[in-house]
């Protein structure tokens, strides 16, 4: 599986959370329980303080003394963990034979304080009291102490089981998350395996929204209108295959036939010379359009103009009509130009666009009609629109006539000078001088025309 | 005049070779790059033909090598025609640059243009036959009669004058005329030749103007046949 794969990051992520919640959670209670452990060994000893008090207090003879001896005893013999310890003058009054360290401690200050024997790993809590002189007993220290380990040892248990309840809820949580997150994605892998089958040439089929969770409809909607534009571009490829097949397949065949027809039989030389004239201009033709188609390809693969100079666009008009001069006159069409504008553009691309723009309108005037040209400038962008007085185009036409081999008459197809690749190569320039295309068909009135950037 | 053609292409080689040949040139003929450049730095050529995609060292690495050392004209032929390899050949020193398919007719014209470069004047004055035509002045008169041309066609009888008995491609007309250089659909060519026709050779008994189907028009004397 990858390692992106959302399963595993949101599985990642989810454990994550659960280690800064149990860690938080564990600090506190552990804190908390620190706290209340602290205070139980000084509250020991302070009861068994309280309850012998008044006893050692009270008794000052050797005789009452054995008694606390006893008691003294016994109280220790009963809990391990506590020992007791008194210090005075007269050995007959001391108990739990305190050496050089528990005396020396002894001497120190009252009250709760902390022993760290040699031989124990735990330091012992210590209550450290005097009592006054009585009847024969000398005053004395009197310590409780009350060993530390088992509250350690409690403290030590419970943060092992806080450290590995957490890593078994961060390892849980983890599972349960990529289970979960695998159920929550479930809709995208079905979702994907429906895209899979949406390969060329089966482009038509779409997405289905209504199985799929409201998250999605966004991508769904967007990954379909994608595959509605792929779709279009892959016909029109398909389709422009196939008529640049068609269009080479005339000439060609007229070639191999006529060579073949000249070669089957002995032909006079003239014979000959007019089979090679003939198929040198098939070959023209041939040459006429690969050349076009190159262009075109060139413009496909995102070649830009790059000689740009700074040009009025009515002073190439004029230069266009100066070149297109006697096939207006041939054709008995006037043309119109108004307005004027700068813009920086490649002379020989945008003369080509011009003269094909100039050249559609002729071929579709009438003799004794006005071809207009109008340049507009605005802000962004500069137009030329050439405008004839021709038939209506149907609206249906209109969006596709600036495409590769677009006739809107069909039977024209084949007509020899017009490959139809004139409006695409208008579309071409525009946009490798980064601007566009525009077709416009009122009344009678036709339109095309070329946007161009300032 | 001495030309030189570096060229793998079989049959374009063979082709170049006769066709240059039969048009009076001397030509040498190297079938790939190393030798080629050799030839080239060995001998002295009018002009270079050379192809861009060679066995060896390609078209760029013989021009670079030879321009090293030698100005001879260079013409560049390629099967790629894009923008850049047209920068990067004139960038690298070449003189022309035809892209394939071209014409055998462009490529004459190419070659002329590269020779005449050097040296030759512009005639003022051209007679063919009982047409007489003054390029200075832009008169130009047949059996003593005025032709009545304007500018146009004034512009390319001269063009057409000027290489007379040479066959000029529409294309290569049209970029004298017009200073147009590529292939549109309009046969502006064809409609212009069609007009000076009827001015130059319809009241006349012997035509000048010629049309060669599929390669283009030639302006001559044929009467002598």
């Amino acid at each position: 599986m990858a390692s992106n794969s959302i399963a595993l990051r949101l599985s990642g992520l989810f454990a994550l959370i659960a280690m800064l919640v149990f860690v938080l959670i564990g600090w506190a209670l552990y804190l908390q329980v620190e706290k209340g452990l602290g205070l139980l060994p000084a509250a020991e000893l302070d009861a068994r303080y309280s309850v012998l008090e008044s006893a050692v207090n009270r008794y000052g003879t050797p005789e009452h003394w054995a008694k606390i001896n006893a008691k003294l005893k016994l109280l220790s013999e009963e809990d391990k963990r506590i020992h007791f310890w008194v210090v005075s003058d007269n050995p007959l009054y001391e108990f739990g034979n305190p050496d050089a360290t528990i005396r020396q401690f002894a001497e120190g200050r009252l009250g709760m304080r902390s022993l760290q024997l040699p031989n124990s790993e735990f330091p012992l809590k210590v209550l450290v009291s005097q009592f006054p002189a009585k009847d024969q007993r000398p005053p004395l220290r009197f310590m409780i102490a009350i060993d530390t380990q088992t509250f350690w040892n409690t403290q030590h248990a419970l943060l092992m089981a806080l450290i590995s309840l957490a890593g078994i809820g961060i390892v849980l949580a983890s599972a349960l998350g990529y289970w979960a997150a695998r159920i929550g994605l479930k809709p995208l892998a079905s979702l994907s395996l429906e895209a899979q089958k949406l390969t060329p040439p089966r482009l038509s089929g779409r997405l289905q929204l209504s199985s799929l969770p409201p998250e999605l409809d966004q991508f769904v909607s967007s990954f379909n209108s994608t595959l509605e534009r792929v779709e279009q571009a892959y016909s029109r490829l398909e389709s422009f295959n196939a008529d640049v097949a068609h269009e080479l397949r005339s000439p060609l065949t007229n070639l191999i036939g006529q060579t073949q027809v000249a070669l089957t039989r002995g032909r006079s030389a003239e014979h000959y010379f007019e089979v090679l004239q003939s198929n040198l201009e098939e070959l023209e033709r041939l040459r006429s359009i690969i050349n076009d188609m190159l262009f075109l390809a060139s413009a496909d693969q995102g070649s830009k103009a790059t000689e740009l100079t700074c040009a009025s666009l009515a002073e190439e008009v004029a230069t266009t009509l100066d070149y297109l001069d006697f096939i207006l006159e041939d054709a008995q069409v006037q043309v119109e130009v108004h307005g004027d504008a700068s813009v920086p553009i490649e002379k020989a691309h945008l003369r080509r666009a011009l003269i094909n723009l100039l050249h559609n309108a002729v071929q579709h005037t009438e003799p004794g009609r006005v071809i207009r040209v109008d340049i507009h400038s605005d802000g962004e962008q500069a137009s030329v629109g050439v405008t004839n007085p021709g038939g209506v185009i149907d609206a249906e036409h209109l969006p596709k006539l600036f495409e590769r081999f677009y006739r809107v008459d069909a039977s024209r197809s084949n007509s020899g000078a017009n490959h139809g690749l004139g409006l695409a190569i208008v579309k071409a320039i525009a946009l490798m001088h980064g601007g566009s295309v525009f077709v416009r068909s009122e009344a009678g009135i036709n339109t095309f025309g070329i946007n161009l950037p300032h | 005049m001495r030309v030189l053609i570096i060229e793998d292409e079989e049959k374009t080689a063979d082709y170049l070779h006769r066709g240059l040949t039969e048009q009076g040139y001397t030509v040498d003929l190297s079938r790939e790059g190393i030798e080629g450049l050799h030839l080239g730095l060995e001998n002295e050529y009018a002009v270079i033909i050379l192809d861009v995609m060679l066995p060896g060292l390609d078209g760029y690495g013989v021009l670079r090598a030879l321009r090293a050392r030698k100005q001879t004209p260079v013409i560049m032929l390629t099967a790629r025609e894009n923008v850049d390899d047209r920068i990067r050949g004139l960038r690298e020193g070449a003189d022309d640059y035809l892209g394939k398919p071209f014409s055998f007719l462009e490529l004459v014209a190419r070659l002329q243009a590269l020779t005449r470069r050097s040296g030759g004047h512009e005639p003022v004055q051209v007679s063919i036959a009982d047409l007489w035509i003054d390029l200075i002045s832009r008169k130009a008169t047949r059996a003593g009669i005025r032709l009545d041309l304007t500018a146009k066609e004034f512009s390319l009888l001269s063009v057409l004058a000027r290489r007379q008995g040479e066959i000029l491609s529409k294309t290569s007309i049209a970029e004298m005329v017009w200073d147009i250089n590529f292939d549109s659909d309009a046969n502006v060519v064809e409609v212009a030749i069609k007009r000076l026709r009827a001015k130059l050779d319809g009241p006349f008994e012997s035509k000048l103007l010629h049309t060669i189907r599929g390669m283009g028009y030639v302006l001559e004397s044929r009467d002598g046949e």
